[in-house]
C-alpha cells in the first residue's frame, strides 16, 4: 500500500480529452442505463402500459372501428383498431420513458449527484449528450417492448420493420429525453410523476391522433364534420402526431400524411429540444 | 457557467507559458492560490476581497459559522461558480481560465452525498474514473487501492444503498482519488457521524497524505477537529479575519474565559454590573468572563466565591480565538433549502433513486 500509483501525465492535453469524453459519455449512458433496469417499478410500467393499452383498450374498442357508416361520411382506414393504435401504442411508452429519465435529471440535481459530473474535467455538453443518450435508449428499448404484443395486435412485422422502427423510436426518444430535460429544469420542488403524467404525457398522446384517425380520405371540410375545428387543428401542430404517423407507417404500413414529414420532423425536435436544452445546461 | 475550453483550445505558445506557470507554482509549494476573490448575490457580498495561499501537501482548515462564505469560497475552487472578482488557481491551474485542467487536479467530498445510491460500490468509482479519463489498468489498480484504504473492499459489489452514512462518506473520500487529484476538498467530512466515525475518516486522510503527494482543504464546524491542521483561516461575513496556524492563532486571539453560575438573579445582576467590560457572553443560567491575568481568578473568587454554583475556568481554544474575533459562537449548522423534494425522495417517491 505504501506505493501509490505513479501519477499520470497530462502532457497530452488532447489524448486526455478524447479519453475524457469517450469514457465520459459511455459512464453517463451506462449509469442511465443500469439504473433503468434496476427500477423494477419502471420495468413494469413497460411492460403493464402497452398490455393495457392493446389488449384492454385496443380489443374494447375493436368492434366499433372498422367500415363503419356515420351519417353520410364513410371511414376507410382499411385496419383494425387494434393494428390502428398499436404503433401508437409504442410510441406512449417512448413518451413515458423519456419523461422519467427527466424525472431523474431532477434527482441528479437535487441528490447531488450532478455535481459529481459537474467537478469533473467533463466539457458541459458532452454530460448533457451522455444523460440524454442513456434516457433515449432506455426509452427505445421500452418502445420496443410494445412490439412482443405485435401477435395480439394481429401486426405481422419483418426483421427490416424492426430494425427501421428502432431508428425511428431512437430518433422519438431522443428528442422526447431532450423535451423531458427543458421541463426538469423549470421544476424547482417535485413532488410527484403525476403532474408530468397529466400536464405533459396525457395531453400530447391523446391529441397526436394516436387513438383516433384524422381520416386522409377526408377532405378538410369533411374532417370538420367529423371533428371540431379547434382538434383538427391540435393534433395537426402537435409534432407527436408525425412520428406517430411514422411508426404507423414503419409498422402497419399506413401514413395519414406525408411519410416524409414524420422523420423530417422528429429530426428537428432531437435537434432543437437538445440544442434548447444545452443552452439552459450551459447557462445554469 | 465556468469558460471550459480555454485549456483546450489554446495555442502551443499558450501551453508552453501554462506549463511554465504551473512548473513555478508546483517548485514554489504552492497548491492554492487564492488572490482577491469577490463574489455577490445582488447586494449581498459572500466573499469580499479573499486572498490566501496553500502550500502543497498542507492540511488546510476554513473554520466558520454557517452563511460565511466558506461554501461558496469552495464552489469557486471547485470551479461550479465563477467569481465576480479576483482569481483562483488549483496546483497552477485557474479555475475560470482553464476550468478543466483545474478540475483533473482536484478532488471533491461534498456535504450533501453525491454517490448515485443505485450503482455498486464498484459502478461508483468505476463511473468516476470513467467520466475522469482515467486509463483502464490504472482506474483498476486505484479502485483496489482506495478501498483498501477505506477498509470497503469487502463491500465493492454491494449498492451504495445498502451502506452507512459513514460508509457513504469513506467512499466519496476514496472516490475523489480515484483519478490523479492533487488537491482534496472536503466540505464538512464528518458532519452527522459519530466520533468513532468521525476518527476513522481523520485516520485515512492522515494516511493517504502520507502516501501521497496531497494537499488537504477541510471546511468544519468542529472546532477540535481543526486543531489538526497546518493552518486555519477564520472566515465570516465574506470576510478572512485571521489566517495562520492552530498554536499562533490562540497566542494571539484567543484568552482564558471564566464561566460561572450565578446562585441567583441578584448577584447575577452584581456581576453582569461589575465586569461590564469582561463579559464575553450570557446565557440564562451562565455568564462568561474574560480572564486577563491570573490575580482576576482570585479577585472574583474573594468577592462571589461563596455566591456561585459552579464555576469553570477554560483555557484558550479555537473556540475563544473564534468568538473573539466574530463575537460569536460557532453554531451548529444543518437546514436545507429543497427539504421538501428530498423528504420526498428518502420516502422512496416514484423512479426516484
Amino acid at each position: 500500500m505504501s506505493a501509490m500509483s505513479p501519477s499520470q501525465d497530462d502532457d497530452n492535453e488532447f489524448a486526455t480529452l478524447v479519453r475524457v469524453i469517450c469514457g465520459g459519455v459511455f459512464a453517463i449512458w451506462l449509469r442511465e442505463v443500469k439504473r433503468a433496469f434496476r427500477d423494477r417499478g419502471q420495468l413494469f410500467g413497460g411492460f403493464s402500459r402497452p398490455i393495457m393499452w392493446v389488449v384492454i383498450m385496443g380489443v374494447g374498442l375493436n368492434p366499433y372501428f372498422r367500415g363503419e357508416v356515420y351519417g353520410e361520411v364513410r371511414f376507410v382506414v382499411p385496419y383494425t383498431y387494434l393494428q390502428f393504435i398499436f404503433p401508437a401504442v409504442i410510441a406512449l411508452n417512448i413518451l413515458y420513458t423519456s419523461v422519467q429519465a427527466a424525472v431523474s435529471v431532477i434527482w441528479d440535481r437535487e441528490f447531488g449527484f450532478l455535481r459529481e459530473v459537474l467537478v469533473s474535467p467533463m466539457p458541459r455538453p458532452f454530460i448533457l449528450f451522455g444523460k440524454v443518450l442513456g434516457g433515449a435508449t432506455v426509452a427505445m428499448f421500452h418502445g420496443s417492448l410494445a412490439l412482443v404484443l405485435s401477435y395480439f395486435a394481429d401486426v405481422p412485422i419483418s426483421s427490416a420493420d424492426i430494425l427501421s422502427g428502432l431508428g425511428l423510436m431512437f430518433l422519438l426518444a431522443f428528442g422526447l429525453t431532450s423535451l423531458g430535460v427543458i421541463i426538469a429544469n423549470r421544476i424547482r420542488s417535485f413532488e410527484g410523476f403525476g403532474v408530468f403524467s397529466n400536464a405533459v404525457i396525457l395531453p400530447l398522446y391523446f391529441c397526436s391522433s394516436s387513438v383516433f384517425p384524422l381520416d386522409p380520405a377526408l377532405t378538410a371540410a369533411q374532417t370538420r364534420v367529423v371533428y371540431p375545428d379547434w382538434l383538427v387543428r391540435v393534433v395537426e401542430l402537435n409534432p407527436l402526431t408525425y412520428a406517430v404517423d411514422s411508426l404507423r407507417g414503419n409498422f402497419i404500413h399506413f401514413y395519414q400524411f406525408d411519410p416524409r414529414l414524420g422523420p423530417l420532423i422528429m429530426a428537428g425536435m432531437a435537434v432543437l429540444f437538445f440544442g434548447i436544452a444545452l443552452a439552459e445546461f450551459r447557462r445554469n | 457557467m465556468v469558460h471550459e475550453e480555454g485549456d483546450v483550445k489554446s495555442n502551443p505558445s499558450q501551453q508552453q507559458s501554462i506549463s511554465t506557470h504551473s512548473e513555478v507554482a508546483q517548485s514554489a509549494g504552492i497548491g492554492v492560490e487564492v488572490q482577491g476573490l469577490v463574489k455577490r448575490y445582488g447586494t449581498l457580498v459572500a466573499l469580499d476581497h479573499v486572498s490566501f495561499n496553500v502550500k502543497a501537501g498542507e492540511l488546510f482548515a476554513l473554520l466558520g459559522p454557517n452563511g460565511a462564505g466558506k461554501t461558496t469560497l469552495l464552489h469557486i475552487l471547485c470551479t461550479i461558480l465563477s467569481p465576480d472578482e479576483g482569481r483562483a488557481l488549483i496546483a497552477g491551474a485557474d479555475v475560470v481560465q482553464q476550468a478543466l485542467r483545474a478540475r483533473r487536479r482536484l478532488g471533491v467530498v461534498f456535504q450533501e452525498p453525491s454517490l448515485d445510491d443505485r450503482l455498486t460500490v464498484y459502478e461508483n468509482l468505476e463511473f468516476h474514473g470513467l467520466v475522469y479519463g482515467v486509463p483502464a489498468a490504472l482506474r483498476r489498480k486505484r479502485i483496489d487501492e482506495m478501498l483498501h484504504v477505506v477498509e470497503l473492499s469487502d463491500w465493492r459489489e454491494r449498492l451504495v444503498r445498502t451502506l452507512s452514512v459513514g460508509m457513504k462518506r469513506r467512499l466519496e473520500i476514496a472516490r475523489a482519488l480515484i483519478h490523479d487529484s492533487r488537491v482534496l476538498f472536503l466540505d464538512e467530512p464528518t458532519v452527522g457521524l459519530d466520533a468513532q466515525s468521525r476518527a476513522r475518516i481523520w485516520r485515512y486522510l492522515h494516511d493517504l497524505r502520507q502516501q501521497r503527494d496531497l494537499t488537504l482543504i477541510v471546511t468544519t464546524h468542529y472546532i477540535e477537529e481543526v486543531e489538526q491542521a497546518d493552518r486555519v483561516a477564520i472566515i465570516d461575513q465574506g470576510k478572512l479575519l485571521a489566517i495562520d496556524t492552530p498554536l499562533a492563532l490562540k497566542s494571539a486571539h484567543g484568552h482564558e474565559v471564566l464561566e460561572v453560575s450565578p446562585i441567583n438573579a441578584e448577584v447575577r445582576a452584581h456581576i453582569l454590573a461589575e465586569y461590564q467590560n469582561k463579559i464575553v457572553k450570557t446565557s440564562e443560567d451562565q455568564l462568561t468572563l474574560k480572564v486577563e491575568d491570573g490575580r482576576f481568578i482570585e479577585h472574583f473568587l474573594s468577592i462571589y466565591g461563596s455566591q456561585v454554583r459552579a464555576m469553570t475556568r477554560i483555557e484558550p481554544s479555537l473556540e475563544s480565538v473564534f468568538l473573539s474575533l466574530t463575537g460569536r459562537a460557532i453554531r451548529d449548522q444543518e437546514a436545507s433549502a429543497r427539504e421538501r423534494t428530498l423528504a420526498f425522495g428518502k420516502q422512496g417517491g416514484e423512479h426516484t433513486r
